[in-house]
């Protein structure tokens, strides 16, 4: 019998509105009715423009309301992205006549697909260029509906100039004349998303990736000096160490499952694997597999997540807010969004070193604070 | 500032159907809410839902499915994804299946209708409802909450008590309103029976009929309200308590439908809420400016409270935020104030 519960994954409209909406001379309009516009913008930081479409524009047509959105939208973007939601898609108007030459037209309605599919479709479209003048490295995974975005930004500029390189484009969160521009080399802040051009140096999840991927930019880039990088993932390396450690005296390692997108759910496990000797049941992904050396399944329906921890009955679940609730006695982190009914305000990071730090720091306080409950 | 470019017309604003259905269906706690269409419109739901649930520290996982209507299904039709989705749903013995459809079934013109009354061994019921081409979320709200009614039979046993009719699920404050409510209620001496709906099971739907009085969360629900009083003969008072003198009139209201006595808890009301204003006497003299919280003019209730305080109403005043809807009793004004302070003293 099929899985019928409620998935949750972000469809492919979701997933192209947060790829554009990072550009930010780029007005994005999401051509569907309000019920479709809000999901987004609740989710993204930034302000998406619709045309807020109505029963009267599906039967007689939408082309005065483009006119009328279009007009609204303030000078300052340079350019245009309508993105199509599933009625404008299926109906089939033509509206490219409204829009300017200029404009990027988008069809990723909902049943497309996931959200992966919806953000490759607009990276596609967004067309990075490369410039071989471009000295500086380029920053990719950047999604604005990722928790950790801004954190993995400034973890990775901080990175690149620590090592003496130049942040180069950020994919996709930089003005359109700077998307055509990229440098030839790319850092990943999260491998699900490929930036779409250029050179991939490697990740900067994990220690190890960190290290990998800086040592490929200095081979390749003059001037770039990796060795304080591998300096502080050293010591970055030995407190996590440390801190396991004194862990594992008092305590056994944690029985984990790690939901969220393959990628990032990867690092997780990898990571409580390595520091923790966590026994990881499963990584449940949700959007599709690759090679992995833990037990891994694509996971995306509510009800066989829930089924699936109940079944198990982990002691520390990674992942949203709606695997909290599904097995609230677990220690939990959140890696995957949404991540509801807390207030996240600073910028947290996963990629770098300061990413791995961090998880740690929160798995292992999530696992002290669960045992002390336990203990009463 | 808001960043957010909006539309003025909010017609163009009130999302779609689906969400007013969800945000009643989804209070059935042992039902089951189907929602077909796109994965997608299940998670943008599910996602909001929960979202709100974590925010009323309720985190239970919501009885959502989607038909999860792909490229193929909207090409070929729909209805075998549904009855699938129904078959697997009804495997789990709810008290009953709601069925939401989205506006792509609408476009390619599913019979939902057709597939939901085969025999499924439990009741399944179908919203009227086609995403944002059925109408807006408040449509989906009032077709739903007619919907459960109509699970309800014919049958009257009148039992006494209040009803609550059509809670805003959603909203950040719905504890705290239905608090302020049994707070007014109380003195009176009467008690909330039932909250329809909210987090109640199938079992408890047929407690409609039994109530001697329906209070409506808002007058937009009126169309319940009738619906309810011509099937049920139940009285209904068309929305909760907003402003001060609407909180005194409401008591008024209902003691008039209860057919009790009102001085006492009116006495009681109108010292509590000068004691309640007399906390906020800092912000007398402020001057202020209040936009409306809908439509074109400023809200009555707004006006009132700045009179009652003393404030300033000046065109180049500190503007201050009002919420819609509007707050809830005498309660919901203070919330109000705190919040007004906050800005007069940022």
């Amino acid at each position: 019998m099929p899985d019928c519960t409620a998935p949750l994954w972000p469809c492919g409209m979701t997933g192209a509105v947060a790829c554009l909406a990072g550009i930010p001379d780029l007005a994005v309009v999401i051509h569907g009715s309000s019920g479709c516009f809000f999901y987004p913008q609740s989710l993204l930081p930034v302000p998406l423009f619709s045309t807020f479409i109505h029963e009267r524009e599906v039967i007689f047509g939408s082309l005065d309301r483009f006119a009328e959105v279009l007009g609204s939208i303030p000078p300052s973007y340079r350019r245009v992205a309508v993105v199509t939601t599933c009625v404008p898609a299926i109906v089939g108007e033509e509206i490219r006549e409204v829009l300017p030459e200029s404009a990027i037209l988008l069809d990723s309605p909902g049943f497309a697909g996931q959200m992966e599919v919806g953000y490759g479709r607009a990276l596609a479209a967004l067309d990075p260029g490369i410039d071989h003048e471009e000295k500086g490295v380029n920053i990719a995974g950047l999604n604005l509906l990722d928790p950790f975005t801004s954190g993995n930004l400034l973890e990775a500029g901080r990175l690149l100039s620590l090592a003496g390189a130049t942040a180069g484009t950020r994919i996709p969160q930089d003005p359109l004349d700077r998307i055509s521009r990229c440098g030839t080399m790319t850092v990943s802040v999260n491998p699900d998303l490929p930036p779409g051009t250029g050179e991939v140096a490697g990740s900067l999840l994990g220690l190890i990736d960190i290290e990998e991927t800086f040592s490929l930019l200095g081979d390749r880039i003059p001037g770039v000096d990796i060795s304080p990088v591998l300096a502080e993932t050293s010591r970055a390396e030995e407190r996590i160490q440390r801190a396991a450690d004194k862990y594992l005296k008092r305590f056994d390692p944690p029985r984990a499952v790690v939901f969220g997108g393959f990628a990032y759910a990867t690092f997780a496990a990898d990571t409580l694997k390595r520091y923790l000797d966590a026994d990881i049941l499963m990584v449940g992904s949700r959007n599709g597999l690759r090679a992995s050396p833990f037990p891994a399944r694509e996971m995306v329906q509510i009800g066989e997540i829930s089924g699936f921890l109940s079944g198990e009955k982990p002691d520390l679940v990674i992942g949203s807010s709606f695997e909290r609730s599904a097995w609230p006695g677990a220690a939990f982190v959140g890696l995957t969004p949404p991540l509801r009914g807390r207030v996240l305000l600073r910028s947290r990071s996963l990629a770098g070193i300061e990413g791995t730090l961090s998880f740690m720091e929160e798995a292992l306080n999530a696992c002290m604070d669960r045992r002390r409950k336990i203990r009463g | 500032m808001t960043l957010n470019p909006l539309p003025w017309s909010s017609f163009r604003l009130e999302g779609c159907t689906l969400t007013g259905g969800l945000s009643v269906t989804t209070e059935v706690t042992d039902g089951v809410t189907i929602i077909h269409g796109p994965a997608g419109c299940s998670q943008h739901n599910a996602s909001l839902i929960h979202a709100t649930l974590l925010d009323h520290d309720t985190p239970h996982l919501l009885r959502i499915h989607s038909s999860d209507l792909d490229e193929v299904g909207v090409i070929f039709g729909g209805e075998g994804a549904l009855a699938a989705c129904i078959r697997e749903a009804a495997a789990g013995d709810p008290s009953a299946i709601f069925v939401l459809s989205t506006c792509v079934v609408q476009t390619i013109g599913d019979d939902v209708g057709g597939v939901c009354r085969r025999d499924w061994g439990v009741p399944v019921i179908s919203i009227p409802s086609s995403g944002f081409l059925g109408g807006g979320f408040q449509d989906g709200m009032r077709n739903a909450l007619i919907a459960l009614g109509d699970l309800a039979g014919d049958r009257v046993e009148r039992e006494g008590g209040i009803t609550l009719v059509g809670e805003k699920n959603l909203e950040d404050d719905v504890e705290e309103n239905f608090r302020e409510v049994s707070r007014l209620l109380a003195l009176l001496g009467e008690k909330v029976r039932l909250r329809f709906v909210r987090g109640i099971r199938g079992a408890d739907i047929p407690e409609i009929s039994r109530g001697r009085l329906n209070i409506l969360r808002e007058p937009e629900l009126r169309a319940v309200g009738e619906s309810f009083a011509a099937r049920f003969g139940t009285p209904y008072l068309d929305s909760f308590p907003v402003g001060l003198s609407g909180s005194l009139r409401f008591i008024g209201e209902t003691a008039g439908f209860l057919g009790v006595d009102p001085a006492g808890a009116l006495e009681e009301e109108r010292a509590f809420q000068d004691e309640a204003l007399a906390g906020f006497e800092d912000l007398r003299g402020e001057r202020i400016s209040i936009g409306p919280s809908s439509g074109d003019t400023a809200d009555p209730f707004a006006i009132e409270l700045v009179s009652s305080l003393g404030l300033l109403l000046s065109e180049d005043g500190v503007p201050l935020p009002l919420p819609s809807p509007p707050p809830v009793g005498t309660g919901g004004l203070v919330r109000l104030l705190h919040r007004w302070r906050r800005v007069l003293h940022a």
